[in-house]
C-alpha cells in the first residue's frame, strides 16, 4: 500500500537531494562536465564572509518573520474567536495579502518606501520626521523585508492557529473558570495546551519556508547596498544564476537544508512527543 | 457506421491533402535575445530586416525576448541542453566567459566558408570582447555606448548656458542641478549601481580603470581612489539619490523621466525613453552628448558593451542560423538596424545620411565610439569581480571603509580571480 507513496517520494525528494549532496562535492558549470573536488565547495563557502553575513541575515530575518507572525497570528486568532460584529469582514481583510503575489506586494511596498516621494515617507517629511533610509541601513532594510514577509504570510499562520482556538472545548474554559483561573491562566494551562500541536505546525512551516525567504529581499534590495542585507537564498541564486557555479550552489542548498533540519528538529520532537508519545 | 478500410482511405486522402501544405510550411527558427535586439531587428524607420531573409528561406523566426541577465542565462542554459531550441542566441560580453566557449560554434570556420562582406570593419576591439582565445565565440550585433544625458528645462532653469564639457565643469554642474522644484528634490546626478557599467566612467574620469584589456587590476591606484572619494563627496553632499546604492537601470529612466535626476551617463539610445512622449514629464527636453573630457583633459572613455550573436553547439539547423547571422551583419542590415536604434557595428553606418537623419545623436555616438572601453575584459570569474566591485563602492558611499582601504580591498579579492 505504502510502495506507490514511498517511490514518489524516493522520485521527488530523495533523488534530486542526493543530486544535490553528490554535486556539491564537484565544481561544475555550464558546458564543462562535473569535477571532483572534495569539500572544496564547503571550504569555500565557509572562507566567504558574504556567507557569514547572509547565514547571520538569515537567522536574523526568521526570527522576526515567524515570532512576529506567531504573536500576531494567535492575538488576532483569540480576538476573532470571540463572538463579534463584522467577522467575516475582518478575516476577508485578514486574508487578502495571501492572494496578491509577492512580487507585486513588494513593488507596492517598494514604491510607498520609495525615498523622497513614497507615501509613506513623505508621510513621514509632512510630520517633520526623519525618512525611513532602508536603502542604506542594513538592519532597517531587513526589518522592513521583515514586516512585509509578515504581513504578506500572516494569512497562513493565522488560518492554522485561527482554527485551532474555534476547536478549544469552550466546557474547559468554563472548568477552568468556574476553579478560579484568571483570563490569563485559562489561556496559558487551557487554550495554550489545546492548541500547542497547531502552534508547532505553524512555526515549523513558517520556520521552513522563512529560512528560505528570498522576493521580499531580492525585490526590495536585491541583497544590497553592498551585500549587506543579502539571506543565503540570495547568496545560493547569486553562485546558480550569477556565476553558475552550481557545485557551490548545491553546497549552499545543502547548508540550507541542514539549517532547516536543525532549526525543525525541535519542533519535531516536541510534535513527537506530544501526539505519539504521550498521546 | 464506418468501416476500418473507409476510415484507413479517409485518412490517406486527408494526409495526401495535407501533404503539400506541410512541405510548402515555413520552417521556424529560435532567437534567444533581448527586446532591443528584435525591434533592431524588425520595426522602426528602417523597417523589418529580417523580412526578405524570412522570405528568401521560408523561414519564420520566433523571438524569445529576455532582460539583461537572463537573455544570457537562458542562452547559456540552452545551449548546455543535449538537444536544445534555440538556433541563434544574444549574449552581452561581461556575462560570458572562455567557460563557455565549448556551448557554442566557433564562428572563423563559417567565415572562412561563407564570408560576411566587408568584415574588415568591424572594430578589432567589439570581435575581442566576444573571443576567447583563437575562438570567435559570437558575432557582435550592437554595441551600448555611453553618452551623457542633460535635461535641458533644467539647465536652463539652474542658469547653465551649455552642458558641462570638462570634470571640473561637471562636478559644478551636478551641485548647482541639485534643487528643490515643485516641492521635489532633483538630483544633479544619477547612476545605476547594480553593476559597475556606469560608475565605471567616473573612475576612467579620474584617470582611474578597475581591470585593464591585458587583466592588471588597477583598481587601487590613485585614479579609481580619487573617483571614490569624488562619488562619496557628492552622495553625502545630498546631489545624489539616497538610493542611488540600490539603483539599477530601470529606476534611472524613472528618475529621468519623473524629473527627480537632471543628468546621467547611461546608453545614447536611451535618450529615446528619456524623451518618450507617453512617459516622461519632459519630452524632447533631454539632450545627449559625448561624456565630457576627463582630469587629463581627454575625452572619458565612454563604457561600451557589444552585444553579439552566437549560434549554439547543440542549434538543429546551423546553415539558417549563420545564413541569418550573416545577414543581420551584411553593411545595409547594419543601416537599417541603426536607424531602428542599434548601436551599430559598423562604424560606416553613422555616415549613413539615413542614420544621420533619423538618429539624432548618431555623430555624437560616433565620437563617443572612438575611445570607448569595456567594463571588464572578458574572464570565467568577471561577474563576480563585478559583485565585488559594487560591493566594496557601496561601503565607501556607506562610509563604513575609506575610499583606499576599499579599493585595496577590492584588489586583493580580484587579483585571485583574474586568468594566470
Amino acid at each position: 500500500m505504502v510502495t506507490p507513496a514511498l517511490s514518489l517520494l524516493a522520485v521527488f525528494l530523495l533523488l534530486p537531494s542526493v543530486y544535490v549532496a553528490w554535486l556539491s562535492g564537484h565544481a561544475s558549470t555550464y558546458g564543462q562536465g562535473a569535477v571532483f573536488v572534495g569539500w572544496q565547495n564547503y571550504a569555500t563557502i565557509f572562507a566567504d564572509r558574504a556567507f557569514w553575513r547572509a547565514l547571520v541575515n538569515t537567522v536574523v530575518v526568521v526570527h522576526i518573520v515567524v515570532y512576529g507572525e506567531l504573536l500576531l497570528g494567535l492575538g488576532l486568532a483569540l480576538l476573532l474567536a470571540a463572538p463579534m460584529r463584522g467577522k467575516g469582514m475582518v478575516i476577508a481583510l485578514l486574508l487578502a495579502p495571501y492572494a496578491i503575489t509577492e512580487a507585486s506586494a513588494m513593488a507596492m511596498w517598494r514604491a510607498m518606501l520609495e525615498p523622497d516621494v513614497g507615501l509613506i515617507n513623505q508621510a513621514l517629511l509632512g510630520l517633520g520626521l526623519e525618512q525611513i533610509e532602508w536603502a542604506t541601513e542594513r538592519w532597517t532594510a531587513l526589518l522592513i523585508a521583515s514586516l512585509v514577509a509578515i504581513w504578506h504570510h500572516l494569512p497562513f499562520t493565522f488560518l492554522i492557529l485561527y482554527s485551532a482556538v474555534t476547536t478549544v472545548p469552550r466546557e474547559l474554559i468554563e472548568a477552568a473558570a468556574i476553579d478560579g483561573a484568571r483570563p490569563w491562566q485559562r489561556f496559558r494551562h487551557v487554550t495554550l495546551w489545546v492548541i500547542m500541536p497547531a502552534l508547532l505546525v505553524a512555526v515549523l512551516f513558517r520556520t521552513i519556508f522563512a529560512v528560505r525567504i528570498f522576493s521580499e529581499i531580492w525585490l526590495l534590495t536585491e541583497g544590497g547596498p553592498a551585500r549587506l542585507t543579502e539571506v543565503l537564498s540570495i547568496y545560493l541564486y547569486r553562485a546558480t544564476f550569477k556565476y553558475h557555479e552550481f557545485g557551490s550552489a548545491a553546497a549552499t542548498g545543502t547548508i540550507m537544508l541542514l539549517l532547516c533540519m536543525v532549526v525543525a528538529l525541535p519542533y519535531l520532537w516536541r510534535l513527537y512527543d506530544r501526539l505519539v508519545r504521550h498521546a | 457506421m464506418v468501416s476500418r478500410r473507409a476510415l484507413l482511405r479517409m485518412s490517406g486522402a486527408a494526409a495526401g491533402l495535407a501533404a503539400p501544405r506541410i512541405a510548402r510550411a515555413a520552417e521556424k527558427l529560435v532567437i534567444i535575445g533581448h527586446a532591443v535586439h528584435r525591434t533592431a531587428a524588425t520595426s522602426g524607420p528602417g523597417g523589418d530586416v529580417t523580412e526578405g531573409w524570412r522570405r528568401a528561406n521560408n523561414v519564420e523566426i520566433e523571438w524569445l525576448t529576455f532582460g539583461v541577465e537572463a537573455t544570457n542565462e537562458r542562452a547559456l542554459k540552452e545551449a548546455n541542453l543535449a538537444q536544445g531550441n534555440a538556433d541563434l542566441v544574444f549574449l552581452l560580453d561581461r556575462y560570458t566567459g572562455p567557460q563557455f566557449t565549448a556551448l557554442f560554434e566557433d564562428l572563423v570556420p563559417w567565415m572562412a566558408r561563407d564570408p560576411i562582406p566587408d568584415f574588415a570593419e568591424f572594430p578589432h576591439g567589439m570581435l575581442a570582447a566576444h573571443r576567447f582565445g583563437a575562438i570567435q565565440a559570437a558575432m557582435p550585433f550592437r554595441h551600448a555606448t555611453h553618452g551623457l544625458h542633460v535635461n535641458r528645462t533644467f539647465l536652463a532653469e539652474r542658469g547653465i548656458a551649455t552642458p558641462p564639457r570638462t570634470l571640473d565643469d561637471t562636478m559644478a554642474a551636478i551641485e548647482k542641478l541639485s534643487f528643490t522644484r515643485d516641492g521635489g528634490r532633483v538630483y544633479g546626478l544619477v547612476i545605476n549601481m547594480d553593476d559597475p557599467s556606469t560608475p565605471i566612467d567616473w573612475v576612467r574620469a579620474y584617470g582611474g580603470d578597475f581591470i585593464t584589456p591585458d587583466y592588471k587590476v588597477v583598481v587601487d591606484q590613485p585614479g579609481a581612489v580619487r573617483a571614490m572619494a569624488a562619488i562619496r563627496d557628492l552622495f553625502r553632499r545630498n546631489l545624489m539619490p539616497r538610493n542611488v546604492v540600490n539603483m539599477k537601470t530601470e529606476d534611472v529612466i524613472t528618475f529621468m523621466q519623473q524629473g527627480r535626476g537632471a543628468m546621467t551617463n547611461q546608453p545614447f539610445n536611451r535618450t529615446f525613453n528619456y524623451n518618450d512622449a507617453k512617459a516622461s514629464k519632459f519630452p524632447g527636453q533631454f539632450d545627449v552628448l559625448p561624456l565630457p573630457t576627463g582630469i587629463d583633459g581627454k575625452p572619458i572613455p565612454a563604457k561600451t558593451s557589444v552585444w553579439a550573436m552566437a549560434i549554439p553547439r547543440n542549434a538543429r539547423r546551423k546553415e539558417l542560423s549563420w545564413s541569418l547571422l550573416r545577414h543581420l551583419s551584411l553593411p545595409e542590415s547594419t543601416v537599417l538596424e541603426a536607424m531602428n536604434g542599434n548601436g551599430p557595428v559598423r562604424p560606416s553606418a553613422y555616415a549613413d545620411p539615413r542614420v544621420m537623419k533619423v538618429v539624432p545623436y548618431a555623430a555624437a555616438e560616433a565620437e563617443a565610439l572612438k575611445s570607448a572601453r569595456l567594463v571588464v575584459p572578458g574572464f570565467a570569474n568577471a561577474a563576480k569581480a563585478m559583485d565585488m566591485f559594487i560591493e566594496e563602492m557601496g561601503a565607501v558611499l556607506l562610509g563604513t571603509k575609506e575610499p583606499q582601504a576599499a579599493m585595496a580591498d577590492l584588489a586583493g579579492r580580484v587579483r585571485p580571480l583574474l586568468p594566470a
